[in-house]
């Protein structure tokens, strides 16, 4: 379950950041359209990443209900700690694609 | 409201709850019938017919109620729910009649 | 309403979700306590022991205790304690007593022995308020029905109205007055959306029979008996013999159970005609064992001989998408860090209520900060506002400190900590009343954050179970709420001080800040 939070959690973060506001807020850089257009795929695939890890693990029905409560969860997390601490969402975006596919091929 | 609000002319006040009577009852008279309607028509045994008619019936009010204060007029709020409620109205008495 | 769609939608959002706010705080509030009512039974009820569970030996002590005490019930009632309710509890219904005649023991599941705990309605006072609003039925489920209803309506309207919500989906920008708060009623609106709507769909999907009997009366006219027995299977209830025969050790027949469904749970264990030929003990379904919640079924065995009578049956798709719903709603399923996502959503969608009606009066006190007086119309809301919600939070607090306070021994004390729920609640709407409204709000904020910190401490020292106690000891029901409520009063602090500051007006002559602040801020005026 750690790994599908994890995931959702790092696919609704690049999709924030393809936003251009956003990616201008967080990373102070201009972005290219291509870049926005990585994260956008990126943050769509990790989401179906989460989607496919919960239904695998748990079944649909159980699956869905968990994917969305730890998206609603992660992304809600992300919006209100934004404004006041950017820095350590992007840090927590980082050890989610870090942490993620470590989880995944630990056994078990 | 505002201090505007001792302006409201009374046709305005009057609209309003018509337009409010239109969505909680007339709505639900629509609701209603659309229940009954998918229980009697629906090719499943009895007890889930009604198990689904009731469960989709709240989309029907939901959609009514926002037709009452989406539609031109507080008139054209009431025929927008009370005309299809006829309608389903003939339809489920037929099905009734037809069943027994 | 010749404005145009969204401008009407926006309207009907605006106005229904005032009306129907007030209360819809209530029911969020009390229902998203809910998830945590055995909890706060526990901690209403410190008298239960928590012990390690042993449901065969539980058992046993529970058929011995009805054996000698109720030998000549029509039934028995037994339920075994399990990780969240640590009581073992039997109840029997009274001969001849019809409905009324149903008596409950609690009993110590070590030694079987009664436990004398308070009287006390706990978790399920605000669990049965939630949607029962202590009216007389049926209108109490009418009415919170209906609020279900009117949120729903609040969802999709919002929706509706909400012309950025791609744009803005990770929109929050703090310390803009008013523009905050809209941005945090939105996002908690949003983010949340699948929740909001499936408590809203699965309320009214619960109560379906009662509000939407149409279709019933069509297929079944006034034999609903029939419908409920097409539906969950005709309830056994075998005639008695009027031949004794000695009832098997229920541990035995638990073990039948266990081989039968392996992994399953079973909800409370029902004996039927206890020492007569025609016994019959039923394990039911456990609400928790998935998450479509089935009513009927369970497992059924002779008392006599231990064989399997039916067991559950599977149900057909509608009947699974509707206990899928009330399961949905519920959550019984829901594991630890799962039921504490469900609180923390139900805490957003309490949220979203809540800064929808700051959002309603603020804005409309923006326009009237310059006259310095108030029209009496959002007077009226301001104290509704306060009393609604800060006033609650006081009643919660009483009801919790009257459990403590109360004599245990006290005739009718269970009534008396709902009284002080109300009374506490109605002392809370006269103070905001008659006092200016941010004064109010600080004041009562500040005393819900004593009264609600204040809870630990008086656990600790009215029963000895605080937390210096319960977290050494594991017990994580009673620490929870205690450190729970701990929490709680340190928000309602950080609230209250906010507000007992002068609030700071932000100028906003800016042409550019004033058309964004419009645009998108909802437009109620229609004259």
């Amino acid at each position: 379950m750690l790994a599908v939070t994890l995931f959702g959690f790092a696919g609704f973060a690049c999709l924030c950041l393809a936003m251009e506001k956003h990616y201008k807020d967080l990373l102070e850089t201009a972005p290219s359209a291509a870049r926005l257009r990585i994260l956008r795929i990126a943050g769509w695939l990790l989401q179906l990443l989460a989607l496919s890890l919960a239904v695998h693990n748990s079944g649909w029905a159980m699956g869905l209900v968990e994917l969305f409560a730890v998206l609603m969860a992660g992304v809600t997390l992300w919006v209100f700690l934004l404004p006041y601490q950017p820095r350590l969402l992007l840090g927590l975006l980082g050890l989610s694609l870090v942490l993620g596919p470590v989880l995944l091929m630990l056994p078990g | 409201m505002k201090s505007k609000a001792a302006g409201l002319p009374l046709s305005y006040r009057l609209a309003v709850t018509s337009r409010c009577l239109a969505a909680v009852f007339g709505g639900y008279l629509l609701a209603a019938m659309a229940s009954v309607c998918i229980t009697l028509l629906a090719p499943m045994p009895k007890a889930e017919a009604v198990v689904s008619g009731m469960m989709l019936s709240f989309l029907f009010y939901l959609v009514a109620f926002l037709w009452c204060f989406a539609s031109r007029s507080a008139w054209q709020a009431w025929l927008g729910v009370l005309l299809p409620s006829l309608v389903l109205g003939v339809i489920n008495g037929l099905a009734y009649w037809m069943k027994n | 309403m010749k404005e145009g769609f969204r401008q009407a939608m926006a309207w009907l959002h605006t106005w229904t979700g005032l009306i129907f706010g007030w209360l819809l705080f209530a029911i969020f509030l009390t229902g998203t306590m809910s998830y945590f009512k055995e909890e706060i039974n526990h901690w209403a009820q410190p008298e239960v022991p928590v012990r390690a569970h042993d449901p065969l030996a539980s058992l046993t002590l529970a058929q011995n205790y009805l054996q000698e005490h109720a030998p000549n019930a029509g039934s028995w009632f037994i339920r075994l304690p399990e990780a969240r309710e640590p009581g073992l509890s039997v109840g029997w219904r009274v001969e001849g007593a019809g409905r009324r005649g149903f008596i409950e023991k609690n009993l110590d599941p070590a030694t079987g022995a009664e436990v004398q705990a308070r009287e006390t309605r706990g978790g399920d006072f605000f669990y049965r308020f939630h949607f029962q609003l202590e009216m007389p039925h049926p209108w109490g489920r009418w009415l919170s029905t209906f609020a279900a209803f009117i949120m729903l309506l609040g969802l999709v309207t919002g929706i509706i109205t909400h012309k950025k919500i791609f744009k803005e989906f990770f929109t929050f920008r703090p310390g803009k007055g008013q523009r905050s708060w809209l941005d945090g009623h939105n996002a908690i609106g949003v983010l949340v959306l699948p929740f909001h709507l499936m408590i809203s769909y699965s309320s009214l999907v619960i109560f379906m029979s009662l509000v939407m009997p149409a279709s019933i009366i069509a297929s079944y006219g006034d034999n609903t008996r029939a419908y409920f027995n097409d539906l969950f299977g005709a309830s056994e209830e075998v005639k008695v013999a009027g031949v004794a025969a000695p009832l098997l050790p229920l541990p035995a027949l638990y073990q039948a159970f266990q081989e039968q469904a392996p992994g399953s749970r079973h909800g409370w264990i029902e004996v039927q005609n206890p020492g007569d030929q025609n016994a019959r003990v039923r394990f039911s379904r456990h609400g928790g064992d998935g998450i479509a919640y089935q009513r009927g079924g369970g497992w059924v065995f002779d008392g006599v001989n231990g064989t399997l009578q039916n067991d559950s049956k599977t149900e057909a798709v509608p009947v699974v998408i509707a206990g899928g719903m009330y399961g949905l709603h519920m959550g019984m399923f829901a594991g630890p860090w799962l039921r504490w996502l469900y609180f923390f959503f139900g805490v957003a969608g309490t949220a979203v209520i809540g800064t929808g009606l700051v959002l309603w009066l603020g804005k409309r006190q923006l326009k009237h900060a310059k006259s310095g007086t108030q029209p009496f119309e959002l007077r009226l809301v301001e104290v509704l506002n306060i009393a609604s919600m800060s006033g609650l939070l006081l009643g919660v607090a009483a009801f919790f400190w009257a459990n403590r306070l109360l004599p245990v021994g006290l005739e009718g004390r269970a009534g008396w900590e709902v009284n002080s729920f109300f009374l506490l609640w109605t002392l809370s709407l006269m103070h905001a009343m008659l006092r200016p409204g941010r004064r109010a709000w600080a004041e009562q904020l500040g005393l819900a954050a004593l009264l609600w910190a204040g809870l630990p401490l008086l656990n600790q020292l009215s029963t000895g179970q605080g937390l210096i106690h319960s977290i050494p000891a594991g017990d994580w029901a009673m620490a929870g709420f205690d450190l729970t409520a701990l929490g709680c009063g340190l928000f309602f602090a950080w609230g209250a001080r906010k507000m007992w500051r002068p609030p700071v007006l932000v100028a906003k002559r800016a042409p550019k800040a004033a058309k964004a602040a419009s645009a998108n801020l909802i437009e109620s005026e229609v004259s």
